[in-house]
């Protein structure tokens, strides 16, 4: 400690902004770990909140997926000895259209039997205060809204809210208000209670619920009685804890929070090299400090424990400020995250408050310091291993020997032989997932040796762009190998994790883009709910007919989507008539004959799969899938797979006649709608809307707005790299600035004597700038070159742990071209002000340096 | 017992009846209750020398009827005084603990239409079905919670039910007139195994008639509600309260129920007390 206060302290203060920005590496790295997660957090447990609050009692819930099941399962699980109660349950959100207060979760229950499982605090004190229970149960527009939304709307108990529904816009009448709290707080107060039968008409559920929630009697522990009724049910329900939900909705976010993570865990790492730029930089430039110190008899270990002591220290506060800006970061990205697992997910999210995790934020702050520590492990090791007469020479400390460079380029050399016999037999995880390592390892072990050949050759244009100016800097590069190469270094894995994501963005996109333009070809889409992802609202089957009655419509396609449990993920079955879809669309078949899979998918013969899915769960043509219904397991063979992105997790096509079979659900979300040749699309869509607007809810999109939305949707999902392209930007400036500002400091007397014996101001700010932008343009080079090696590993890991998708490697050269002046513009950019440091200091001082 | 759901209820006579408010534990239907007055003169010697369980016996036998028609109109006066009224035609049909019931609300407009179906089972709870006209379709009606209000009266479902006199233990207490009729004051407790809201029923059965002149029903010996029965008269030979006041003395509120145009005996079908039945009858 008293080292710390004697020795650390005076070195900190006199390098001020350096300690700064060495702390704004860890800084940047806890803040996007903890802004990240705690965004992700916040979502997941909003909804987590919103599950429990509305699963009151009941200890168990009865799901088939979310397809729902008919009505008479309710008896089926009433029957069952060990259950007290059963409250079947419909939820959905509806948009209010009143300004600003986002959707309203609808809670469907039926008020005669539900409140042996969930309490209802109403607002008058009594236990039953809906005004009327029998007007209640008789009125269809009856709804109980909470407190806190009443009095947001201005609306009394009698008041009138109006939404969509199946039957057109409708008018609802409040007949209760829920006091605060409790229930009344799910889904951030945004909640409604409505008829269980009313809301089946409203959201065209049929005579279907989505679930039931069960209350056991006292006697019976939860998971007999989950054991007992699932026993009775059959396989094709799911029976399990309120909790149950929460894990579903977990394993939808599962590839977004290993992107979270991934991008975390890469400026943390990248944080890691600034905090080993910094302090290996400290090290040489305080070696004479150091000899002394060992000189009057610190131990190795003394010294040791002082840069460990100073890198904890930097640690310690950067993780706390990185948990500061974190949060401030989560703040605005809560409700972004929850907007966009709705889109993609279909899953009704209010997530906008962000909910603090102590523990988490506690990791957090260790994981800071560890990083900080472990970066500075090897910088504080070769200090404490100096030599005390080694250590007061001058000018040798920035040279790498000749042994260790050559012991590195051999290693880097067997690591780089290894990647490439892993390739060999890639198809074994471990030997893939070990190649992987061994070519990261290769590029960092050839940084500082290809960094200096690199700064060789850059000498040649510098020199001729600036004689005096382009050797003056490249000689520091040269000269400063350590220095250099450690910058180098942060910069290139930098921007090869930029270019990696970037070639996987490029990838997903023109993948999908191509998916989107052969599968998703109809002339129009007529939905129920404002996206195709949603399915809270449900089109009957009639109104197939409807719609080919309408001037100009060719065909009405109806499809059906709802997930289910399929080998522990939700996956999403797709209900279609095959064959129609095969005359209209032709999917890139991946495996299978086109014909005979369709036909035999129509004959109920077989399913076809997603190619993501088949590769996710090493699934072929020939394999028996086997999927939950509540008819009990759908048992067919994999007939044919295809190209489809409907769904991250994959997706089952099986035919609509198999699907309402064992799903006893011929209800439609969307349809597929092709018009007669010659006929406008928005002449249709306005038919449409004119002829069935005003009877039901509906939602009528032009190709080209669907086209749109799934890749803008595409994009935002992306949008995570340009997180990245920043976090590489400011790596480059911070890592820039810090090189530079040791790099002037070293020169000192150097550059004094160059002003001395005539040198001017612009030539010494120029040589700056020079080196600067030679060690971007190294970085660069080293970054692309690592990067477009990466990118193949990444596309790997998506193919084959991932989504399954099977992307095509695609270089992104757009990226790069855009990458080379951003990244040149912020190294001359982060040059100015050690360039002016430079220029601006005392001759005087300089020279009496040293 | 109970004339909302058509198990005997308090005032309505007739063992039989369905929608009775039964809210003694064995209290016998009000027609049982009825009839006993016809006989009680004659029978005053032996009833006297009768237990406790034997007048609850009685009380139920007495109002037994084939089936019974009445209109029914119900006042719910909250505790801030606020009166909601309304008004239905109630049918039954079988005897006592094995009868079907049919409530159609008749006013006001927003359940006009709304009908409900009571199957009355002796050896368990009954099952319900509602039909409601605006919704157009009909409902079974989840009654796990007993114990909770009857659509809003204070009436609890468990209070419709018919009950089984061998689910209880009868005591008799003594005598005691209420609104100046002597009677029997009776306590009966549930049987191990019965299943009821109440942990203990006071019962005033009335000497003259086997009418039960009031119940009083306690949760863990604090009294929660009380029924009281008056106006009544002799319809058809079955002795009968017109008039159920149901008193929740938590809530601070009571339900008046007055029974009129009142028919014993009336020929009905099975085929109208099914749920086809409800849709049909609209």
């Amino acid at each position: 400690m008293m080292l710390l206060r004697l020795i650390s302290w005076p070195y900190i203060r006199k390098h001020l902004l350096r300690s700064i920005l060495t702390t704004a590496g860890i800084v940047l790295g806890v803040a996007l770990l903890v802004g990240m997660q705690t965004a992700n957090q916040s979502v997941l447990q909003s909804f987590n909140q919103t599950v429990d609050r509305i699963a009151g009692k009941a200890q168990l819930q009865v799901t088939a997926g979310d397809a729902g099941f008919p009505e008479d399962v309710l008896q089926r699980v009433e029957s069952a000895p060990e259950v007290r109660a059963a409250a079947p349950v419909i939820e959905a959100s509806v948009d209010t259209g009143l300004p600003g207060q986002g959707k309203l979760l609808i809670l469907a229950v039926d008020m005669t039997g539900d409140r042996s499982l969930r309490d209802y605090d109403f607002e008058s004190g009594d236990d039953d205060v809906i005004d009327d229970p029998l007007v209640f149960l008789a009125q269809p527009d009856s709804l109980i809204l909470t407190r806190e939304f009443a009095d947001r709307n201005g609306i009394r108990s009698g008041g009138k809210i109006t939404f969509d529904t199946m039957e057109g816009p409708k008018q609802f009448t409040v007949r209760g208000i829920l006091k605060a709290g409790g229930m009344a707080a799910a889904f951030g107060g945004n909640l409604g209670i409505m008829d269980i039968y009313a809301a089946e008409k409203v959201f065209g559920r049929g005579q279907r619920f989505d679930r039931i929630d069960v209350g056991l009697r006292e006697d019976v522990p939860v998971e007999r009685g989950q054991e007992a009724l699932q026993k009775a049910l059959g396989p094709g329900f799911t029976v399990e804890p309120p909790s149950g939900r929460a894990r579903q909705f977990q394993s939808l976010l599962g590839i977004y929070r290993i992107a979270i993570g991934i991008s975390s865990a890469f400026a943390l790492f990248i944080g890691m090299f600034i905090i080993y730029n910094s302090f290996s930089i400290a090290v040489t430039q305080r070696r004479s400090e150091i000899g002394i110190l060992r000189a009057l008899g610190a131990t190795r270990r003394q010294i040791g424990t002082l840069f460990l002591g100073e890198s904890a220290l930097a640690g310690l506060i950067g993780s706390a400020c990185g948990v500061g800006v974190g949060l401030a970061f989560a703040r605005s990205l809560t409700g972004f995250t929850g907007r966009m697992m709705e889109s993609i997910f279909g899953v009704p999210q209010n997530a906008n408050e962000v909910i603090l995790e102590p523990r988490f934020l506690l990791f957090a702050m260790a994981m800071g310091v560890a990083v900080s520590m472990a970066a500075a492990f090897i910088p504080a090791r070769n200090a404490a291993r100096v030599e005390p007469v080694q250590a007061l020479q001058k000018g040798r400390y920035q040279v790498l020997g000749a042994g260790e460079s050559r012991v590195r380029r051999v290693v880097a050399l067997g690591a780089a032989a290894g990647a490439v016999a892993c390739l060999a037999f890639r198809s074994y995880l471990l030997a893939f997932y070990l190649g992987y390592l061994l070519a990261v390892l290769a590029f960092l072990l050839l940084t500082p040796f290809l960094a200096l050949e690199l700064a060789r050759v850059l000498r040649v244009p510098l020199k001729r762009l600036k004689p005096v100016e382009g050797s003056l800097a490249v000689d520091s590069l040269i000269q400063a190998p350590r220095r250099t190469s450690a910058t180098v270094a942060a910069l290139m894995l930098s921007l090869a994790l930029v270019i990696a994501q970037g070639g996987v963005s490029v990838a997903s996109f023109r993948s999908i883009e191509e998916w989107v333009t052969t599968s998703l070809n109809p002339d129009l889409f007529v939905t129920a709910s404002e996206t195709i992802a949603a399915r809270d609202f449900r089109f009957p089957a009639s109104m197939r007919g409807e719609l080919e009655q309408i001037p100009g419509v060719d065909e009405a396609e109806p499809v059906r989507t709802a997930r289910v449990q399929f080998r522990g993920s939700p996956v999403m079955i797709i209900a279609i008539d095959v064959l129609r879809l095969a005359r209209r669309v032709h999917r890139i078949v991946v495996a299978g004959d086109p014909d005979g899979m369709n036909r035999l998918a129509s004959e109920e013969k077989g399913v076809i799969l997603a190619e993501t899915l088949a590769n996710l769960d090493k699934l072929r043509v020939g394999d028996m899938v086997e999927l939950p219904t509540p008819r009990g397991p759908l048992r067919l063979p994999v007939v044919g797979v295809v190209r489809d992105y409907s769904n991250q997790l994959g997706s089952v096509i099986v035919d609509r006649k198999t699907y309402i079979r064992y799903f006893q659900d011929d209800s439609a979300d969307l349809f597929r709608i092709y018009l007669k040749r010659g006929v406008s699309a928005a002449e249709v869509k306005a038919r449409i809307i004119d002829s069935l607007g005003k009877q039901r809810r509906i939602f009528v999109l032009l190709n080209r707005e669907v086209r749109d939305w799934v890749m803008r949707l595409t994009d935002q999902w992306l949008g995570m790299t340009y997180i990245q392209v920043i976090v590489a930007v400011i790596v480059a400036v911070l890592g820039i600035i810090n090189t530079l500002t040791v790099s002037i400091a070293d020169r000192r007397r150097e550059l004094g004597v160059l002003r001395a014996v005539g040198g001017l101001r612009a030539q010494i700010r120029g040589a700056v700038w020079m080196e600067a932008a030679a060690i971007g343009a190294i970085g660069l080079a080293l970054g692309i070159a690592s990067g477009a090696v990466m990118l193949y590993y990444e596309l790997q890991v998506i193919r084959r742990d991932l989504t399954g998708m099977p992307l095509e490697y695609a270089f992104p050269a757009a990226m790069v071209a855009l990458l080379v002046p951003v990244i040149l513009a912020a190294a001359v950019g982060s040059a100015i002000l050690p360039a002016e440091t430079a220029v601006r200091s005392s001759l005087v001082e300089a020279l009496e340096y040293e | 017992m109970n004339r909302l759901t058509g198990g005997p209820g308090p005032g309505a006579r007739g063992r039989a009846t369905a929608l009775r408010f039964s809210t003694c534990p064995g209290p016998r239907p009000l027609a049982a209750v009825l009839l006993s007055a016809i006989l009680g003169l004659t029978l005053a010697a032996p009833v006297l020398s009768q237990d406790a369980r034997q007048i609850v016996e009685e009380s139920q036998r007495r109002g037994k009827a084939r089936s019974e028609r009445y209109e029914g109109v119900l006042e719910v006066v909250a505790a801030n005084n606020k009166v909601s009224r309304k008004s239905w035609n109630y049918i039954r049909i079988g005897s006592y603990g094995d009868s079907k019931a049919v409530i159609r609300f008749t006013a006001p407009a927003e359940v006009k239409g709304v009908a409900l179906l009571v199957v009355n089972h002796p050896d368990r709870s009954s099952d319900q079905w509602m039909w409601t006209p605006a919704i157009g379709r009909d409902r079974r009606i989840a009654l796990q919670d007993r114990s909770s209000r009857f659509f809003g009266t204070d009436f609890s479902f468990e209070d419709l039910e018919e009950r089984d006199v061998n689910q209880y233990d009868y005591r008799l207490l003594g005598e005691e007139a209420i609104d100046g009729a002597p009677c029997w004051r009776i306590e009966s407790r549930p049987r191990q195994g019965k299943v009821s809201q109440y942990t203990l029923s006071l019962v005033w059965i009335r000497k003259d008639n086997y009418v039960p002149a009031q119940y009083e029903n306690y949760v863990k010996d604090q009294l929660a509600r009380r029924l009281h029965e008056s106006q009544i008269d002799n319809v058809q030979g079955i002795w009968t309260a017109r008039l159920l006041e149901m008193t929740d003395l938590r809530r601070k509120s009571r339900t008046l129920l007055r029974i009129e145009k009142l028919e014993y005996n009336i020929p009905v079908k099975d085929d109208d007390f099914t749920v086809q039945a409800l849709r049909r009858e609209q």
